[in-house]
């Protein structure tokens, strides 16, 4: 009977070797974006630092609760890596599309991402929502369109719809040829959100937009725009890279909050009608290596 | 939602904001029988405004031929459609409006045109698309109808666009109620697009923002009317400013006719944005379809519309419209001339009740040549 229960005893040994004890533990998926110190942060999707990066997922809700309101799910997840270096810190937010939305049109929206920080370190966050009145956050603003032009997109109607056939601009007359000045204005008369400087009508040499908000609808360009970025198609949606300044809420060793969302064009998302996260804590390096 | 009250449909309604009415309101009247859609106005609107890379589909002035004509297609069939049956008591809009049709999530009941809707301006719409059955001949009222309606953005009370702009771009100038989009705010969501039940802001793809009619304000600030107006040869339209309806003042061309006369009315009414272009309503087209597009006092309209020529103040201010590039604030008759006038009383234009008639003999004796009829 003793040598049955040693027999026992030896194979469930076996069994348990088998099973968890002799293979390498399974790393736990972070609960937090741990942002990995790097002497360079990279700024291409594709490069291979960032495998060294954890990557934490984080489900995406319905912005269901100022109109418009998002009540249809689409996108699930976004999956997103960070390194920093102490100055900036870059995110690579990757997630599912089927499809590359990134011509814009009368009912044509593009895809997009953000990244949303609070300015200040705060005992309390500002509400996740785009801020409040006095608490403002930071976003750095991803869109399709723009990395499209950046990527070489031109800048005629014909590049956006490749059968147009337009008949004459006044602004191209042959006299006025000989007056760039004139014909620099006239062709700003036509352009109105331009010709009074909104960074959305400006040929954009940048694919993110550095943005500040203090609640929803207060959305406003940032007083200095730093932020860079880059997007690329994967094969399965879009994997994107947002380098900005590390936040100031931010100390060494500090921790802050970071909040995302993800438009997907094909379901005519933009502006409200989105699908975000609420805060996700976020751990910053102690030093740059 | 706020409580509003909307006298176009005789009763208070929801709206997003509170109500605030402008110190003036800038409104006009388009008299239809006097349209030829000879699209003078639609390029007058495009050359001074929408000749810019981003705005080749932009008509922020556009004539189209009802009932088959559209821009964008089928802008209001789409929405009569969802908006369901919109019930009448007398006066009294029993139905809902697009902000009391509001769906969960919006401010507003709208939909949002494809670029292919803004394709085909004016294509096709005049085609008779009815067969005539044989013994047929011309009557009245004619068995095959259609009439140029001429459209602009309404600069409305209570506008739709600014209503659904989540940023608050859009705003309602107080000084002459006409809406405007901040070029320097939008962002280009759209939200406007879609809630305009006109369909009259519009997407600049170049720029990323969206765009409407000015109503030409650079003009109107100096006391001139729109472009629109100035060149519409038809002479079929009055601008000006209307006062509420317990406000109203006769000698306000406006005023007289949309309030004292109620010779013209609002397009849709029933949509809730108290719009501010009013239609002397075409006379040859049938009641239900006129009901339905001015409301219920389309008909009575008409029968003040057929008798003007034996009315000599209606006759006058008729002939008022299109006799000079300035506001006309005020007018009178004065026997047989009818004058119009600044807000001061100094007299800006003046025209005839009716025109002299000259009769040249068909022989011109001195010449010894006869005349022909052309210059």
């Amino acid at each position: 009977m003793r040598y049955v229960k040693r027999l026992l005893s030896a194979a469930l040994c076996v069994v348990l070797c088998g099973t968890t004890a002799c293979r390498k533990p399974a790393v736990p998926p972070p609960t937090e974006v741990i942002v990995t110190s790097a002497r360079d942060v990279p700024s291409d999707p594709s490069d291979a630092a960032w495998q060294k990066a954890p990557e934490y997922t984080a489900a995406l809700v319905m912005q269901d609760l100022v109109e418009p309101r998002q009540l249809t799910a689409t996108t699930a997840s976004v999956r997103v890596r960070a390194i920093g270096n102490g100055t900036e810190t870059a995110f690579r937010l990757e997630w599912d599309d089927a499809t590359r939305d990134d011509l814009p049109g009368a009912a044509r929206f593009c895809d997009a991402c953000a990244v949303q920080l609070p300015q200040k370190v705060q005992a309390n966050v500002p509400a996740p929502q785009m801020g409040e009145a006095g608490r403002t956050v930071e976003i750095a603003y991803w869109n399709a369109s723009r990395q499209a032009v950046v990527d070489g997109r031109g800048q005629s109607i014909k590049d956006l719809y490749p059968n147009a056939s337009v008949d004459h601009y006044p602004f191209e007359a042959k006299p006025l040829e000989k007056s760039p000045t004139s014909q620099a204005a006239m062709t700003e008369r036509y352009a109105p959100a331009r010709a009074v400087g909104n960074p959305v009508a400006n040929p954009t040499s940048a694919p993110v937009q550095d943005l500040i908000a203090e609640g929803p609808g207060t959305l406003s360009p940032a007083p200095s725009a730093t932020s860079r970025g880059k997007g690329m198609r994967t094969a399965n949606g879009w994997a994107v890279v947002i380098v900005r300044t590390t936040p100031i809420a931010s100390a060494p060793l500090g921790r802050t909050n970071i909040a995302l969302a993800v438009w997907d064009g094909a379901h005519e998302e933009v502006g409200a009608r989105k699908m975000r996260t609420g805060w996700i804590p976020a751990v910053l390096p102690r030093q740059p290596k | 939602m706020a409580r509003t009250y909307n006298w176009q449909i005789k009763r208070e309604m929801s709206y997003w904001y509170p109500e605030k009415r402008p110190q003036r309101q800038f409104a006009a009247v388009f008299d239809i029988n006097k349209c030829i859609a000879c699209q003078t106005c639609t390029l007058a609107c495009k050359t001074t405004w929408t000749s810019g890379k981003g705005q080749e589909y932009m008509l922020w002035n556009n004539v189209e031929s009802k009932p088959y004509g559209f821009y964008p297609l089928a802008w209001d069939l789409k929405l009569l459609k969802a908006m369901g049956a919109q019930q009448w008591d007398g006066d009294v809009y029993a139905g809902r409006t697009i902000f009391e049709a509001a769906p969960a999530g919006s401010r507003v009941l709208g939909w949002r045109p494809e670029d292919h809707d803004y394709a085909y301006p004016n294509v096709g719409e005049d085609d008779c698309a009815g067969t005539i059955e044989k013994g047929a001949s011309l009557q009245v009222p004619h068995l095959t109808w259609f009439f140029y309606l001429a459209r602009i953005c309404n600069h409305c009370t209570y506008p739709a666009c600014l209503a659904s702009c989540p940023r608050g771009s859009i705003y309602k100038r107080p000084e002459d109620g006409i809406v405007l989009i901040d070029q320097e705010r939008c962002r280009g969501y759209r939200e406007c697009v879609k809630g305009c039940p006109y369909k009259k802001t519009f997407f600049n793809p170049m720029t990323g923002t969206s765009e409407k009619c000015i109503a030409c304000y650079p003009k109107f600030e100096k006391g001139l009317v729109q472009q629109c107006f100035a060149n519409c040869i038809g002479k079929i339209r009055l601008s000006g400013y209307i006062s509420q309806p317990d406000k109203a003042s006769a000698d306000n061309p406006i005023d007289y006719l949309v309030h004292v006369r109620k010779l013209a009315l609002p397009l849709f009414p029933q949509f809730g944005l108290e719009p501010n272009v009013y239609y002397i309503p075409p006379i040859h087209a049938p009641a239900s379809f006129l009901q339905q597009m001015f409301g219920p006092k389309a008909q009575e309209a008409i029968q003040t519309y057929r008798k003007a020529a034996e009315d000599p103040d209606l006759a006058g201010l008729l002939g008022l419209f299109g006799s000079t590039e300035r506001v006309v604030p005020r007018w009178s008759r004065q026997n047989d001339w009818v004058i119009g006038s600044d807000e001061s009383g100094d007299e800006i234009v003046r025209v005839p009740l009716k025109e002299p008639v000259y009769i040249r003999e068909a022989f011109d004796a001195k010449r010894q040549i006869a005349r022909v009829n052309c210059p």
